[in-house]
């Protein structure tokens, strides 16, 4: 596994206080390796996009999102059977993320079908699928620029 | 493949802990009752696979970044511009 020292070296850095380990027990979806991760921002400035390194897999690193900037009206349903395994109380808020996809045409997407729910007490979270909602695991988001 | 031939209401034993019910066979439609643990996730194939790519895709570099945050700002400059990292334990 890397240490967040081995990836210090890179120009994003941990986010503040936020630099310990996010685990994902159950991996991503057909991902199951993808289990660690630490969340790291851009230094000195505020985003809305943050780079998701995994500790297992040098290689794999996602930009995420808060989905409400995305769309104001996303909501999570969380089941009770949800709650229990992310081990959130009944008016406990989870952190919420989802990632962003640079297709080849430049144009990105964002993953509304498999939100990425985040327990911020326990640091664990999970990928959850909001079968039924509509939502698109390609939701069109913008254009890159300069593409 | 194992094969198995199950009638309406017959159940199927995978593991000590997972029942599979067919609750209804209705034309080529099955209607299927899964009693599994909390720990074991069920999905569609169709979802599974889709979620499966999504994820595999959207594996990038770290200098993307930058290029995304421009973009997503260029679209909503209204919006709250940066990700508030919820991740911190309230104190």
């Amino acid at each position: 596994m890397l240490s967040p020292a081995a990836i210090a070296d890179q120009s994003l850095a941990p986010a503040s206080a936020a630099s310990a380990t996010l685990a994902f027990p159950d991996g991503l979806v057909g991902c199951q390796d993808w289990k660690n991760f630490v969340l790291l921002t851009e230094d000195e400035e505020d985003l809305p996009v943050a780079c998701l390194q995994s500790l297992d897999q040098p290689l794999v690193r996602l930009l995420v999102t808060d989905p409400r900037l995305i769309d104001a009206t996303y909501t999570v349903p969380l089941s009770d059977d949800d709650r229990a395994s992310l081990d959130v109380g009944p008016a406990e808020d989870t952190a919420l993320y989802c990632t962003l996809t640079i297709g080849a045409d430049g144009f990105i997407t964002a993953n509304l079908l498999g939100p990425l729910v985040i327990n911020p007490r326990t640091r664990r979270g999970r990928q959850l699928v909001l079968t039924d909602s509509g939502y698109s695991a390609r939701h069109p988001v913008a254009q890159l620029q300069g593409e | 493949m194992l094969v198995l031939s199950r009638k309406a209401e017959q159940s199927l034993m995978l593991g000590p802990d997972i029942t599979l019910t067919v609750l209804a066979i209705d034309g080529d439609r099955v209607k299927l009752g899964i009693r599994a643990p909390r720990s074991v996730s069920v999905l569609r194939q169709e979802l599974y696979d889709q979620l499966q790519q999504a994820n595999t895709a959207a594996v990038t570099s770290p200098a993307d970044l930058r290029r995304v945050a421009a973009a997503l700002h260029a679209r909503r400059p209204d919006a709250a511009s940066s990700l508030t990292v919820a991740t911190t334990p309230e104190s």
